[in-house]
């Protein structure tokens, strides 16, 4: 009779293939067991206080683990963390819901470890994505929960309100299928990347840059200024540098433009790495352009000349921070927030420091922009987390509450002090902005007529503004103020978003429209060995390994190794949806 | 009979103790090193996280023909086998001329404090010693301002093509020489004093008794080393590069781990990670073997 026990006589190592097969289904049943079918509202009503309510609590404590985008400089306060600060509590207040942190990290190091929680299939409960790619990866693979009805039940009026203002964009951007996966970030339609000029430096040395007060200036302009911040050192350090660039394009996202060639090619017309509809009616990649070509000239000839930074490509975003941080480089190409995050920085180390900022205009004086693509950024909920409404109710106290209550001082008295004090907004649980598209230029007006007293104080819309207008005020009353927060919210603000709306009424903005945004099918394989190629001409062409000519063997190589591949398939998608 | 059943269990006895004593071992391999070697199907597939290990679809070869299609290849495969090689010569090289002067210390304080300064670096990881490097070896670091003394040019050694090899090679033997020195020096060790005493009685100099003792008594570890470290060629030091390279200098850093990494890892091709993986590892296998029967062939000598 055989029992189980004939197994013996078999050969060792056909039990041990048994042994290790068994051992793999364990493995692979253990991963499976994540899956459930989601909780409709009426379910998650078990555990709520007051059942579909947008800010009801839970009745015992219930835990979320999340994926957080940090940044480099948050100012949090001592003891403070990422993980325990005052929007977490107020979270743990609230909605009786603890949040812990699976992982932290920034910038590139995050997309790595979406990338390896998505590999392992340990995703956090709570995350943010950085790409349509990706979300639609984690659709295709059914990793996330489906919000559709929770936002339609949850999400306050005014949280719906915005998402709508972008003509329905926004959401439509997040939704697969017809489903809505996941809570997008918004994009506000933007403005050009502007160039920072260190304002001491020009008046200790007597120049008068941009003499008719346009607010733009023209290459040349630049150019000239850089020059005689390299001949005579204003910042003293015995060892200048020209205009410090990041290495890679990333222009399509207006708010990782700091430090990007994007202002160059502005001045030629060229959009390098946008989808946009050529002359035939053809679809054009930006970076292969006759424009871009010419930016890369242009870049060429600054390099050769040492106008830009001689270690151009080798260094980090970190390490150019530092070089303003120093005061051995005072230009800076980036968006009109950049005083809040990066360049209060060379604020602290230097309290004679301030900036003015321009546009780039080109031959004919006009600026150049494109719209931003839609939202490139979504909040999405693990499949089988229990309850996914927290995710709206979240948004629902930041981008509603928190952003619109008058009285937050007492309300939210620790938030309401974060804010006063400029802690960035990445501390929040969710790294995203949540704001109608017209939202930039509104607060704008709130803050301009409230500092003039136009406005009384509880007729601005925004706490954020609110508090902004306190800070401008105190910055204007003495402008020599150790207050980095005053000094960081007039540049940002009246330096930067001022002369957004002064171009934007005068009408000196010429748009581009993208022609697609998004990816493809054959992209999954192509696009990293493309953008390698990309970014690796580029910086030949800049640092004059390679003649400007290479440029078109660039292009040719880029058609061949999968570009007009990608350009039929988005023209296929394009025709099919017409 | 009853007594010689004893005798027997006992033999038994010990010999199972001895086997038992193995089982750790064995489970390890098999839990770590054995088990997780059915991943490489993966190779074969286009593997879904989701789907799992045998819900994915078979494709083939479909990987390893797109790895071998990928214009850089045949670069990345050159700066891999270019950087890995150099790094073994160098590295055995400066550890063999390091521990046969080392050896001639007699002050044992002096040897014992040169030794662990040598070590040093090699405990250190290169996420450490890459901004050390970075900073030595930038525009304003300090080679840069000796070369400026000298009335020599900057040169962008981080951002150079003609450069950034020798830096990678250069600082990796600086790195790692001292460690892998330890081995030699104990072939050193074992060799007998005898045969000095005899060499010096017959009037052989200091280089003759290295030329003729010390480096034949080292040989065999030499060759033992070499053969080993051929299974690493196609590994060139991912952490090391990944720490210090950039874009400009893609072009000449760029191997296969840190490629891969970029292209698939990132780009979440993991069936492609897997398989350019499973490539290396046939490569290290076969260099593996032959150096070992090469080894047979000429000096007798084999790992196994």
């Amino acid at each position: 009779m055989r029992t189980k026990w004939s197994m013996k006589s078999k050969p060792l190592t056909k039990r041990l293939a048994v042994l290790s097969m068994s051992a793999l289904m364990v493995t692979a049943l253990a991963a499976c067991g994540g899956a459930s079918t989601p909780p409709t509202a009426e379910e998650a009503g078990k555990y709520e206080v007051t059942p579909g309510d947008p800010f009801s609590a839970y009745k015992d404590e219930i835990t979320v683990t999340m994926g957080r985008v940090t940044t480099a400089n948050p100012k949090l306060p001592a003891g403070d963390t990422y993980e325990n600060n005052a929007y977490t509590r107020l979270v743990k207040d609230t909605f009786n819901a603890q949040i812990t942190d699976q992982f932290e990290a920034n910038g590139e190091d995050y997309s790595r470890q979406v990338s390896l929680a998505i590999a392992s299939g340990e995703l956090p409960d709570m995350m943010r994505v950085d790409s349509k790619d990706e979300l639609k990866e984690l659709v295709d693979n059914d990793l996330i929960e489906d919000l559709t009805t929770i936002y339609d039940q949850y999400a306050t009026d005014n949280i719906k309100q915005i998402y709508d203002s972008y003509d329905g964009r926004a959401l439509d951007n997040a939704t697969i299928d017809g489903r809505l996966m996941g809570l997008p970030a918004t994009s506000l339609d933007s403005a050009p990347t502007m160039v920072w000029v260190r304002q001491d430096w020009l008046d200790l040395l007597g120049i008068q840059l941009d003499p008719d007060g346009d607010g733009a200036i023209s290459l040349e302009e630049v150019e000239k200024t850089a020059q005689e911040f390299l001949k005579r050192d204003p910042g003293q350090t015995g060892n200048p540098v020209g205009i410090p660039f990041v290495n890679t394009l990333n222009t399509t996202d207006y708010n990782a433009s700091a430090y990007t060639m994007l202002g160059v090619a502005s001045t030629q017309g060229a959009f390098p790495q946008y989808w946009m509809n050529g002359e035939d009616g053809k679809i054009v990649y930006g970076s292969t352009t006759e424009e871009t070509k010419q930016m890369l000239g242009i870049m060429a000839d600054w390099f050769k000349n040492g106008i830009i930074d001689p270690q151009f490509g080798t260094r980090t975003f970190d390490d150019i921070t530092a070089l303003y941080t120093n005061g051995q480089s005072g230009i800076a190409f980036g968006p009109w927030h950049i005083p809040d995050w990066g360049l209060i920085s060379v604020k602290q180390m230097d309290k004679n420091a301030k900036f003015s900022a321009y546009t780039l205009e080109d031959a004919d004086g006009n600026v150049n922009v494109a719209h931003a693509n839609p939202s490139n950024q979504f909040i999405v909920v693990r499949k089988g987390y229990e309850h996914p409404e927290l995710a709206v109710k979240i948004v629902n106290l930041f981008y509603d509450k928190l952003a619109n209550d008058k009285d937050v001082a007492t309300t939210m008295p620790e938030a309401a002090k974060y804010q006063e004090t400029g802690v960035d907004g990445s501390t929040r649980p969710f790294n995203i902005e949540v704001n109608s598209a017209t939202s930039l230029l509104d607060d704008y007006s709130d803050v301009v007529r409230g500092i003039k007293g136009e406005i009384g104080l509880d007729e601005v819309r925004t706490t954020e503004s609110k508090n902004n207008i306190g800070s401008i005020k105190t910055y204007l009353s003495d402008m020599d103020t150790d207050d980095v927060t005053a000094w960081s919210k007039y540049h940002s603000r009246i330096n930067g978003v001022g002369l957004i709306d002064k171009l934007t009424q005068e009408n000196k903005f010429v748009w581009m429209t993208p022609a697609f945004s998004g990816t493809t099918s054959s992209m999954k394989q192509t696009w990293a060995n493309l953008t390698k190629l990309e970014q690796e001409s580029f910086i030949k062409i800049v640092t004059g390994s390679e003649p400007l000519d290479y440029f078109d063997t660039f292009v040719s190589n880029w058609k061949k190794q999968g570009g007009d591949q990608v350009i039929q398939e988005i023209e296929d998608e394009i025709a099919s949806k017409q | 009979m009853k007594q010689g059943k004893l005798k027997a269990r006992g033999r038994l006895g010990t010999g199972a103790m001895y086997h038992m004593m193995m089982l750790p071992g064995i489970l390890f391999l098999l839990v770590f090193s054995y088990i997780p070697m059915v991943g490489v199907i993966t190779a074969f597939q286009d593997y879904v996280p989701a789907k799992g290990m045998f819900g994915s679809e078979f494709v083939g070869l479909k990987h390893f023909i797109y790895m071998f299609k990928l214009p850089d290849i045949a670069q990345v495969i050159s700066n891999t086998l270019v950087i890995a090689i150099a790094k073994i010569l160098l590295g055995t090289l400066m550890a063999i001329i390091f521990s046969v002067l080392l050896n001639e210390i007699r002050v044992k304080y002096v040897k014992k404090s040169v030794q662990t300064i040598v070590y040093l670096p090699h405990f250190l990881s290169w996420v450490v010693l890459a901004s050390v490097v970075v900073n030595m070896f930038s525009l304003d670091g300090i080679v840069n301002q000796m070369l400026a003394f000298f009335g020599l040019d900057h040169i962008n050694f981080l951002g150079s093509n003609t450069w950034f090899q020798p830096l990678i090679i250069g600082t990796d033997v600086w790195k790692e020489f001292g460690y892998s020195s330890i081995v030699y020096l104990a072939a050193i060790t074992s060799i007998d004093p005898g045969l000095y005493e005899a060499a010096g009685m017959d009037g052989a100099s200091w280089w003759r008794k290295v030329w003729h003792i010390t480096l034949p008594g080292m040989l065999p570890i030499i060759l033992l080393m070499g053969v080993m470290s051929l299974t690493n060629i196609l590994s060139a030091g991912f952490d090391q590069i990944y720490n210090l390279y950039n874009p400009v200098v893609y072009e000449t850093g760029d191997i296969l781990d840190t490629y891969v990494y970029r292209i698939g890892l990132v780009g979440r091709q993991y069936s492609f990670g897997t398989a350019v993986g499973l490539f290396k590892s046939v490569i290290g296998i076969v260099l593996l073997l032959s150096a070992n029967q090469l080894a047979k062939k000429y000096t007798d000598r084999k790992i196994f």
